[in-house]
């Protein structure tokens, strides 16, 4: 059924290699940060006297720093950070942050004579619509209005694919070049 | 996303028998349509390429739409609203993630995925991390992972599957495993991932436009939201709570799990290597949103709705919380409407279940003689007979024990999360991630996933409430790739080719 693999040269290219830039670092601090506060209230939901109040907040908070922050990361672009992204981050970081805790935060006050908000009672409505719905208006939006700037342009796939052609030609032309040759260094 | 339920609410509930001369009529109709797709997609699929990632040569919509349908299953449609018929609005905790997945993983993965695609024709998850980290071994590891994942939620989606069939035609289980995994089969190893995508669409299409249906017809019924939550809320207050009757970790539990999660499930990801034109994952997050909203509709719609009835007076109480979407169908709805549901609900099982077989033969064919040094010599015929007995395989491990069959399916969304987003979805975006934290992070994953899974299976061992093996697993992945990638952190930079280095710095 198999036969051996040719072993696959490193692709050799002239790109330079430059180091993290301040965003990304940022941006993986903030996703340790916000995965051991996660981390946090499980470990404290073990507790003998049952989960403490504050083991929901941990989530709550850690959440939306962790996925803002891998968010930021995918999207940061070299030094150029994320540029006008700022905005729709810090938006539904917010969102996050305001909807989850003021369903913690504001008490139950449901009942047959609750206010309603588009049909539901106000604290659900706050995390149905805000958490839920918000930020499927504002993220794809700026995701697609940002794609050629901050994403990816025609001249970012070119030079991926003019860089896949190098190296498949610097393949097939090891491939070619006598055993000798290659040995004589 | 919300896979991980699905397979073991079709497990639980009993369908009852819906075999109607319509629905069976749709029913007939819905197979013969994906068969009609299928035998065109065969006479298209001539290489491996084509067999696994559709020559990369799938257009927006159609993308879209088969993503739509494998990120959302039969448990949108069954186990989703019963889910919430139980416990209250805390279910929607497993769906309101979907307001950021897409667009995250558009921004994570989607791009440098879709460009490791044309930089290295890479055609498998396992592909992208063997390429990321220079590793056969991550490679390696990370096929193992997604393998054992896979046999859990092929199992359980033929079990889906035998239950579905079931209750349209009424031929028994055993018949329903076996016609659904042969229909599924047919497709699969006949014009591989191409069948799949186009009945997918297909699928997704049915789903969508079910789901819109049901809504409407349901607030129409019950007199409007507003009409709905009254009746409610004059019985039972904490239903429309924001945690319904779970507590708040639980619920946001269920958030975490689900949304940073989705950045590891395979049968969604894989599909970045297949869009045509690399620009045009511009509109993909939004499409997919939206096409994930209208599905959810029904989910969302059903739960409250049922309960406010059987509260009411207007239905009787459920045997069982999933009896919800089954019981409304066949009580209240016309009877055409029930009919698209249940082909929606095979639809959803089948095409779980394709994505996964043609995952699983690449693994077989693939990744793991890769990950050995080696190489098949026919891939695509490889991929086919590898196809055809790992459904086989799928059709007799699920006419076996239940209770084992709903235990492989409960963890494969846990295991696909915890194993592949920290060496994934960071790794390609964080240049310090070094090899050895990536493979330490995969088989952290796998290993406490297992072991977390089988304790509580086994009943040795009982989590405090909200919390999971899932999450456990996952936040111990993340912090064991930051942790060895940090103490290995001078092999870093001589880790990444020069090309991959391009990809992950555009």
């Amino acid at each position: 059924m198999t036969e051996p693999i040719t072993t696959t040269p490193a692709p050799i290219t002239r790109m330079s290699a430059p180091g993290e830039d301040a965003t990304r670092r940022a941006a993986l601090v903030a996703l340790f940060f916000g995965i051991s506060a996660i981390a946090s209230g499980y470990l404290a939901a073990f507790s003998a006297a049952g989960t403490p109040t504050w083991a929901a907040w941990l989530l709550a908070l850690g959440i939306p720093i962790a996925l803002s922050a891998i968010m930021i990361l995918g999207a940061a672009r070299g030094r150029r950070g994320i540029g006008p992204l700022k905005i729709p981050f810090a938006f539904v970081v917010v969102v996050l942050v305001i909807g989850f805790g003021a369903a913690l935060a504001l008490p139950a006050t449901e009942g047959p004579l609750s206010t309603l908000w588009f049909g539901l009672p106000a604290r659900a409505a706050i995390v149905i619509y805000g958490v839920g719905l918000l930020p499927v208006v504002v993220l794809p939006i700026a995701y697609a209005l940002t794609f050629e700037t901050q994403t990816l342009s025609a001249k970012d796939v070119e030079r991926v694919r003019a860089l896949a052609l190098e190296n498949q030609s610097a393949k097939e032309n090891a491939a070619r070049e006598p055993i000798d040759g290659r040995l004589g260094g | 996303m919300i896979r991980i339920a699905s397979v073991s609410a079709l497990l639980q509930v009993a369908l009852p028998n819906a075999a109607r001369p319509a629905v069976v009529a749709v029913g007939i109709l819905y197979f013969a349509v994906v068969l009609g797709i299928s035998v065109w997609a065969a006479r298209r699929t001539r290489t491996a390429a084509d067999f696994f990632v559709a020559g990369k040569g799938i257009g927006l919509v159609a993308l879209t739409v088969a993503s739509v349908s494998v990120s959302v299953s039969g448990f949108a449609f069954i186990g989703g609203p019963g889910f919430i018929y139980a416990v209250g609005l805390g279910a929607m905790y497993l769906v309101l993630p979907a307001a950021v997945t897409n667009v995250m993983g558009a921004w994570v993965l989607a791009k440098r995925m879709r460009l490791l695609g044309e930089a290295r024709a890479l055609i498998t998850i396992p592909d992208a991390i063997g390429a990321r980290y220079r590793s056969r071994g991550a490679q390696g590891l990370s096929a193992v992972a997604i393998l054992v994942g896979i046999v859990g939620y092929m199992a359980t989606n033929a079990l889906a599957m035998g239950v579905v069939i079931n209750s349209i035609f009424g031929v028994g289980l055993g018949w329903g495993i076996w016609i659904g995994m042969g229909v599924t089969l047919a497709y699969s190893a006949s014009g591989g991932i191409l069948a799949g995508i186009y009945n997918d669409v297909f699928q997704g299409t049915l789903m969508a436009v079910a789901s819109v249906l049901v809504f409407l017809f349901v607030l129409n019924f019950g007199g409007g939201l507003g009409e709905i939550s009254r009746t409610i809320l004059a019985h039972d207050p904490t239903f429309l709570g924001p945690w319904g009757k779970l507590t708040p970790l639980a619920a946001l539990s269920f958030f975490f799990v689900f949304s940073m999660g989705s950045l590891g499930q395979p049968q969604a990801v894989h599909k970045y290597y297949m869009l045509r034109d690399p620009l045009q994952l511009k509109w993909y997050p939004l499409l997919k949103t939206l096409g994930l909203v209208l599905v959810l509709l029904l989910y969302f719609s059903v739960g409250v709705a049922v309960k406010a009835f059987v509260l009411s007076g207007r239905l009787a109480p459920l045997a069982s919380p999933d009896q919800a979407t089954p019981v409304l169908l066949l009580n209240v709805t016309p009877i055409i409407l029930a009919a698209l549901v249940f082909s929606g609900v095979a639809a959803a099982t089948m095409s779980a279940a394709n994505s996964f077989i043609n995952i699983g033969a690449a693994i077989v064919t693939h990744d793991l003689p890769v990950a050995f040094g080696r190489r098949v010599k026919n891939e695509l015929s490889w991929g086919r007979a590898v196809t055809v007995l790992i459904a086989i395989a799928a059709a007799i491990t699920a006419q076996r024990s239940g209770t084992m069959v709903a235990f492989l399916g409960i963890f494969g969304w846990g295991l696909f999360a915890s194993t592949l987003v920290p060496a994934l979805a960071v790794g390609l975006n964080w240049q310090g991630a070094t090899r050895a934290g990536a493979m330490a992070s995969i088989a952290t994953g796998l290993i406490v996933t297992l072991a977390l899974e089988t304790a509580a299976y086994r009943k040795v061992f009982t989590f405090p409430a909200g919390v999971t093996a899932s999450a456990v697993a996952m936040v111990s992945s993340f912090l064991v790739f930051f942790i060895v990638s940090w103490l290995t952190r001078r092999t870093a930079q001589t880790e990444i080719d020069p090309d991959v280095k391009l990809v992950m710095e555009l």
